[in-house]
């Protein structure tokens, strides 16, 4: 019994060692593990011609298309809420871009402070809705998708698309 | 873009990956199951099998 | 020497090696697996042709949200099934449980093709929602880092003449790697990264709708259960065969022992002559059923 508990404690000890070099290791890398900065970071300092991710939301009404049909461009403000930066980017964008939604754009900051990107991503968040609620939640007047994020699941989960009590 | 053949390849291999596993995985206990029945006559009388 | 004393030593009394009894586990698995099999394939089949067929298709996504019903059961697994294999790895240093040894020797493949089924859908659902196939953010990262910990044992406890060398091994590799589930779980809220948080956890509401969570939960379940299933049959198959190799290792001993002292031929060991004639005996038996 006592050899058992002695490699039972050396395994605790050697967990606890590793697990707070682990995180010791990534407390001080955590700047390095972040995928993409906000237009906030950009402002703070700007990365002198270095490629870099940059995300953010899609500013409402900024969303420029042009180009000829094969070679669209698009301009759009990215926002964190503080601060936006114009992108432009020639390329297709994917499925989910929309004004409103979440985006992870790589490319370069030029000097004139708008933002070229050769690759736009969208970002999904973790919200997860049938259409019907959407409509449902849009025609009541409860959200409004231009302005921001869907309401918490709570308010609208036990309706499940049913009529909304009045407000 | 439609994502009819990402959601059809998504289903075909979170069908396949189970059942491949498990299919090899019962084949195989079959395979010990005879071999160990073929050399142990314990097996033959106990409730092994 | 009878094949108990070559696959372990029953003890009784209150001690984890109640459980090590290989025919007790052969017997109560087997009259479980039955069971769990049948649940696995139905609780699967439900929930993968609900979400499929019957749950509504998201507002943003559409119908690319039915890779979620695959996805997000797998990744749970990848991660619940490496907890698996620490628990065994405990089990197997501290206690020297045998059975622990050969679990974690079966649950190590398995968990592998889970992740690997988890890396695969994600990517099958970033082309066309995120825009990409693969992306270096912290959680598809450390996900990635998570298979190769399952290769990685996978390797190692076969890569030991000494089979017991091996599970220390990787027993010890196991549990190096427990570090990476919770960077897994909390790389989405620790650092900015492209794929989504939770929309399940357990301290709020969910954040998806529940006509998606039914169908989601319910093939969560049934993959859980079928994860279970095979790695319990394929752990009675290791334990069956490592009887078959030890009953076989007794009768070349006994063999020897009896056989007059021919054995000059060389460095032919007559134990393996023995064991090779008998194997080749039970095989010819099998193969004449």
């Amino acid at each position: 019994m006592t050899r058992k508990r002695r490699r039972l404690w050396i395994l605790v000890a050697c967990g606890l060692g590793l697990g707070s070099a682990t995180a010791l290791t990534l407390s001080a890398f955590s700047d390095s593990l972040v995928f993409f900065v906000s237009p906030s970071d950009l402002a703070k300092d700007a990365p002198n011609g270095r490629t870099v991710r940059l995300g953010g939301l899609v500013e409402q009404g900024t969303v420029v298309r042009s180009g000829g049909p094969g070679k669209p461009v698009a301009t759009f403000r990215v926002t964190d809420g503080a601060n936006s930066v114009k992108v432009t980017y020639a390329g297709i964008l994917p499925d989910l871009f929309r004004e409103g939604q979440g985006v992870v754009t790589l490319g370069t900051l030029q000097s004139d402070g708008t933002f070229r990107a050769s690759e736009v991503l969208a970002k999904h968040d973790e919200t997860y809705m049938p259409k019907e609620v959407a409509e449902a939640l849009k025609k009541s007047g409860h959200w409004n998708p231009d302005a921001g994020p869907p309401p918490p699941a709570s308010t609208w989960n036990t309706l499940a698309g049913a009529k909304q009590p009045g407000s | 873009m439609t994502h009819l053949p990402f959601i059809a390849a998504s289903y075909a291999l979170g069908v396949l990956v189970p059942v491949g596993f498990g299919i090899a995985a019962f084949l195989r206990m079959g395979r010990a199951r005879r071999r160990l029945a073929a050399i142990d006559p314990r097996a033959q009388r106990g409730g092994l099998a | 020497m009878n094949a108990r004393s070559v696959v372990g030593t029953p003890q009784a009394g209150r001690s984890l090696h109640r459980f090590a009894n290989p025919g007790q586990f052969l017997r109560l698995s087997g009259a479980v697996l039955p069971w769990l099999t049948a649940g696995a394939v139905a609780l699967t089949t439900l929930g993968l042709v609900w979400g499929l067929f019957f749950a509504p298709a998201d507002w943003q996504q559409g119908d690319a949200v039915r890779i979620m019903y695959v996805h997000v059961p797998a990744a749970w697994l990848a991660s619940a099934g490496y907890m698996a294999l620490a628990i065994c790895s405990v089990l197997s240093l501290v206690w020297r449980h045998p059975l622990a040894d050969l679990a974690a020797v079966e649950i190590g493949p398995v968990g592998a093709g889970f992740t690997a089924l988890c890396l695969a859908t994600g990517s099958l659902w970033g082309k066309p929602m995120w825009g990409a196939w693969w992306v270096w953010d912290a959680r598809l990262t450390s996900v990635l880092v998570l298979f190769f910990l399952y290769l990685g044992h996978v390797a190692l406890v076969r890569a030991f003449d000494d089979p017991t060398r091996g599970y220390r091994a990787g027993a010890i590799l196991a549990l190096v790697g427990v570090v990476n589930l919770p960077i897994i779980k909390f790389s989405v809220d620790w650092w900015n990264t492209l794929h989504q948080p939770a929309s399940i956890t357990l301290t709020g509401a969910p954040t998806m709708a529940l006509s998606m969570l039914w169908p989601l939960l319910i093939a969560a379940v049934g993959y859980m259960l079928t994860f279970a299933a095979i790695v319990v049959a394929r752990t009675r198959a290791a334990v069956m065969e490592r009887r078959v190799r030890g009953l076989l290792m007794a009768r070349a001993a006994s063999d020897g022992a009896e056989a007059p002292v021919v054995a000059s031929s060389g460095e032919a060991a007559p134990e393996r002559a023995a064991a090779e004639r008998a194997a080749f005996q039970a095989a010819a038996q099998e193969s004449a059923r």
